[in-house]
């Protein structure tokens, strides 16, 4: 580095000794901000921002404090609590209820295995306050709205087994991927018949109970046929590709409330004369039809992010079209299509709410037939946000889990 | 280039005809990729093919296991001629085994299944035959202890090693190489040069489009210079890079060297 | 392409191509034989019910009253009656599409905003509406908001310009008047004009270098011959302020209810879901763009303008042509509280005429050529703004 007589003399450079060399410099770790400090950059780092603070911050306080007082204080929620049996069964006879809690505890169980092997835990010191916030809320509400001694311990029995799942499903991780996946399989038929047998039939399935029945059912048989759909739009027989692009886009032209209409009034004439199905089966059989149009959608992009050498690998080594497909394609394909297909069943639980709109009891024709009646007049919200809440819950915990599921599966897993 | 000695250890029916090729042709749309090739494997030849890119290499080797359908020519492949008879494609197939530039071993399975799936699958191996197989091929091609490993916690020489295995797992007479070492980092190409060569020393019939003369004179009996569709010029590898007749292959390698 | 000179032919039985051939023709003989089993028992089921499958009976007399119809009486057919429910679906949807985009526009970039309470709020409003059935909240809207609020005079005003009680929504609007039509005439020479002067001034700009405000140039010669226009035609626009009556609003532009809580309810979900396609999409603009455009020393105001949000305009518009006919479907959902859209109208059709199979045939078509329709203007859209470069 050092001149030698080649470069003006103010611009030489004197050479650095290594040992001077400087210490290579890492950005420097910022303090925690202060209270203070952090209030000032992240509400009032300009006089916009300041007033915008100000405003929404007054917007806040200004509707929080009215939806508080309306949940705690001018609320009646005796509606709630004079129909949560409804809410949550329907009409189902009380001396068969033993039959939902076995298949509640049922799928407490493999639930909570599937939350184990599936989510890290979640090691927050915000997420264990918030956690026991809820906790805290959660019994208090049930306090209000459960007076039996006996439901509180069925409840507290499916509580455990849940836990008990997680538990498990985090101590014996990646065994039980089989295990539960034959679960699941079977989950849909046995609850099924579990809920059917006797005289019980699926007429009496209502509340919140109609529409877990229903999401699971819809999920559970569309995912093959999405697979299906999917493979077959990739054929390269023209006919079939062809005729699978034509039902998938049709499908998706058309909103779910029609295709229920449908099932309600066209499809009973499509089938041999005599042959008759519940309104539920046919509701459940075209919400089928509609979810495998998504399912196969995603499918499809999951397949297209498979690189060609695969199947060529997969062919040049002799194996057949449908074995480079099952074993070669698929599971590729579907690992990458986890996030977006928990997305869509989640979707497909949200839309069972449509049941309502053809008057089938599911939880909001419930709660919006509650607010009808006489007792209750003036106490429409009362009903109606209870069920709300519940649908909420069920959903944001399904995608709070999703989010989690693909941080995991993006860290490498393999 | 084989010494007298290897050649002597060589299987007693060599000279064989095991690729046939006449007058091949392969159009893409208008544009043709294949102008009518014919040349003639026999029985543990090495075949070297050279040439610039887009000249129809790949195409070509494509068309011997119909991963591309060769549109005019005949191809015969160890007797049998490859044509759109499903039976006739499947056992051709089952004769040749292919090596990528990609590797593209599966990445969702360890390193044994990879190579036992094939095997277990389109032959009907039981589990304990297949396994043992795979073992024995992992040993030969030099990394045993890599078995239960999965393919992206591998280097890219030894992914490329597993796929040779993988597609000696079936048990091939004929071995493919599309640019098996251009998509290595430079310190990985001689471990599977190495195994190449020794796979050629065996006495395998083998095909390897490559850019690496040392490999081809070492081991190729045979080298095509490809351009535009067209085998432009065919020698012995040391005749070839030292002293090509042909004014593209003097310019090909120009730019090569 | 010549086909491969060989020797001997393969059985027809083991030839690839014969059998990808026989393959399809299989599919489509099944497909066909199902079609048409289920054709029959169709005929048959109506026949059992005294019916029959042609569309004439479109034709007949509806008998039916519709709250929100224009032009409508119950001595119209039934196609008519259609058609009304059709123009209502269009008539939410395109108001919902577009007051749906401003609200996920300013909750998208709400959401990354630099103020920690702003953003957090736009977090909490998308988490609660994303995860809640659209339904139940267009229910809620309707049952426990607009019908719970008092008759006319004690329901809600905005500054006096707009009303919502029970009885629906009144919002000032304009009325047109004598001289409407030559002041159109005199708008569209305004936008001629606009356009000129944009022209002008582009050229100029990119002749000279200097930077000049052109759109501000087009926009201000439109006013002005608007403006102009205006005066010279007669003020043929006057406003129409609504009034609280005695039975109810006069004046304005007024919509019923069921219109008001099924907008609200579409509006508020889908806006939800607009504002995480503009923050994802803006998110999704490489960082290196706009370091490299902060390094070409552009101001952020430019960078943001034009750098980074034509690339996130791109990335947008599939998600969002998804998203506008998700709206467009869960129009459907006003079955549930009785605004007469296509669902509704089609619901009470069958009532009376008992027509369901050809009915929900003309229902689904509709809402396919109306999503097609979206679409298509979305394509074009996106080739428009791609057209330009790659991506």
């Amino acid at each position: 580095m050092s001149g030698s007589g080649s470069l003006p003399g103010d611009l030489e450079r004197t050479p650095i000794p290594a040992t001077e060399e400087p210490v290579v410099q890492v950005a420097p770790t910022r303090p925690p901000l202060t209270p203070g400090e952090w209030v000032r950059r992240n509400l009032f780092s300009s006089w916009f921002n300041g007033v915008l603070t100000i405003v929404s911050g007054t917007l806040v306080l200004f509707f929080g404090f009215r939806l508080l007082r309306f949940v705690f204080v001018s609320a009646d929620w005796s509606v709630l609590r004079a129909n949560l049996r409804v809410y949550m069964v329907g009409r189902f006879p009380q001396e068969e209820l033993w039959r939902v809690w076995a298949v509640a505890y049922f799928l407490a169980v493999l639930v909570g295995l599937s939350r184990g092997f599936l989510i890290p835990p979640h090691r927050t010191r915000r997420g264990s306050y918030l956690r026991v916030v809820l906790a805290v809320l959660a019994l208090g509400a049930l306090f209000y709205l459960v007076k039996s001694l006996l439901v509180w311990l069925l409840l507290a029995i499916a509580v455990a087994l849940y836990a008990g799942g997680v538990a498990a499903g985090r101590r014996l991780g990646r065994r039980l991927v089989r295990p539960v996946l034959v679960a699941w399989l079977f989950a849909f038929p046995v609850v099924v018949l579990v809920l059917s047998l006797g005289d019980v039939g699926a007429s009496r399935w209502g509340g919140m109970l109609l529409n877990v029945i229903v999401a699971v059912a819809v999920i559970a048989l569309s995912f093959p046929l999405g697979i299906l759909l999917a493979l077959g739009r990739r054929s390269s027989l023209p006919a079939v590709s062809w005729f699978c692009v034509g039902f998938i886009e049709l499908i998706r032209g058309v909103p779910l409330l029609t295709l229920l209409i449908f099932g309600r009034f066209v499809l009973i004439l499509l089938v041999p004369p005599g042959l008759t199905f519940a309104q539920v089966v046919r509701a459940i059989l075209m919400f089928t039809l509609f979810s495998s149009a998504y399912v196969a959608e995603i499918v499809r992009g999951g397949l297209q992010g498979v690189p060609e050498g695969q199947y060529e690998a997969a062919k040049a080594l002799g194996l057949s079209t449908t074995r480079t497909m099952a074993l070669v394609a698929l599971p590729q394909a579907l690992r990458s299509t986890i996030p977006p297909m928990i997305g869509h069943f989640i979707s497909v639980f949200k839309d069972t709410s449509l049941l309502a709109a053809l008057s089938f009891s599911d939880l909001l024709f419930t709660a919006r037939r509650a607010s009808q009646a006489f007792e209750f007049v003036g106490r429409q919200a009362e009903a109606l946000l209870p069920a709300a809440f519940l649908f909420w819950v069920i959903a944001f915990s399904m995608s709070r889990w999703s989010q989690r599921v693909e941080t995991r599966l993006g860290v490498g897993e393999r | 280039m084989k010494t007298p000695d290897d050649e002597a250890v060589n299987t007693p029916a060599d000279g064989e005809a095991m690729i046939v090729a006449e007058d091949v042709a392969k159009w893409f749309g208008h544009f043709q990729a294949l102008k009518g090739i014919s040349t003639t494997v026999r029985r543990g030849e090495v075949v070297v093919i050279v040439g610039p890119s887009g000249s129809g290499k790949s195409t070509f080797i494509r068309t011997i296991n119909r991963l591309e359908r060769h549109d005019r020519g005949r191809i015969v492949v160890d007797g049998i001629e490859l044509t759109d008879d499903i039976r006739n494609i499947e056992r051709i197939r089952s004769e040749i085994g292919m090596v990528f530039q990609s590797f593209n071993l599966f990445p969702h399975l360890t390193v044994v299944d990879n190579i036992t799936l094939a095997p277990r699958n389109a032959r009907r191996w039981p589990k304990p035959k297949a396994e043992q197989k795979a073992a024995q091929l992992l040993e030969r091609v030099g990394i045993p202890e890599q078995a239960r490993k999965y393919p992206a916690q591998l280097s890219g020489g030894q992914q490329q090693r597993v796929a040779i295995a993988r597609a000696l797992a079936m048990e091939p007479k004929i071995m493919l190489f599309d640019e098996p070492t251009s998509a290595l980092d430079p310190e990985m190409i001689k471990e599977v040069l190495d195994v190449m060569k020794e796979l050629a020393g065996s006495g395998m019939t083998m095909v390897v489009i490559t850019h690496e003369i040392g490999f081809a004179k070492e081991a190729g009996d045979r080298v095509l210079f490809f351009d535009g569709g067209l085998i432009v010029e065919e020698a012995p590898p040391d005749v070839f890079f030292s002293d090509p007749k042909s004014e593209r292959g003097k310019l090909f390698l120009s730019q090569i060297l | 392409m010549a086909t491969a000179a060989s020797t001997a032919r393969p059985p027809l039985w083991r030839n690839v191509r014969f059998l990808r051939i026989l393959g399809q023709a299989v599919f489509v003989l099944l497909l066909v034989i199902v079609i048409r089993e289920a054709f029959l028992n169709l005929e048959f089921g109506v026949q059992e019910q005294n019916l029959d499958l042609s569309f004439d009976f479109l034709r007949q007399r509806a008998g039916f009253a519709i709250k929100e119809g224009i032009g409508y009486s119950p001595n119209e057919s039934f196609l008519s009656a259609f058609l009304v429910g059709v123009v209502n679906t269009i008539r939410v949807a395109l108001v919902g599409i577009v007051l749906a985009t401003f609200l996920g526009l300013i909750m998208g970039v709400a959401r990354l905003s630099s103020n920690w309470l702003v953003r957090r709020m736009a977090q909490v409003y998308v988490e609660i509406v994303r995860n809640t059935p659209v339904l139940v909240q267009i229910i809620f809207w309707y049952i426990a908001v607009i019908l719970a609020l008092p008759v006319i005079e004690g329901g809600l005003s905005l500054w006096d310009l707009a009303f919502v009680s029970n009885r629906g929504t009144a919002v000032a609007w304009f009325r047109l008047e004598d001289g409407a039509e030559a002041w159109g005439l005199f708008l569209a020479a305004g936008a001629v004009a606009g356009a000129i002067v944009l022209r002008r001034r582009t050229r100029l700009v990119e002749r000279t270098g200097r930077s000049a405000p052109r759109v501000l140039w087009a926009v201000g010669a439109f006013l002005v011959v608007a403006a102009l226009g205006f005066l010279l035609s007669g003020t043929p626009v006057a406003a129409d302020v609504p009034e609280v009556g005695r039975f109810g609003y006069e004046g304005g532009l007024q919509v019923s209810p069921e219109y008001t809580a099924l907008l609200l309810g579409l509006v508020i979900y889908t806006g939800a879901f607009i504002a995480e396609i503009v923050r994802g999409s803006i998110q999704a603009v490489p960082k290196g763009q706009k370091e490299a455009a902060e390094a070409l020393g552009l101001t952020p105001r430019q960078q943001l303008r034009l750098v980074v949000l034509p690339q996130a305009l791109r990335i947008a518009i599939p998600p969002l042509n998804s998203q506008y006919l998700n709206l467009t479907k869960n129009s459907s959902l006003a079955l549930a509280i009785g605004y007469p859209e296509i669902v509704s109208v089609s619901n009470t059709i069958i009532n009376q005429a008992a027509r369901a199979t050809q009915m929900l045939l003309l229902v689904m078509a509709t809402y396919l050529l109306i999503t097609l329709s979206i679409s298509a203007v979305m394509n074009a859209l996106n080739r428009a703004v791609t057209r330009k470069g790659r991506r």
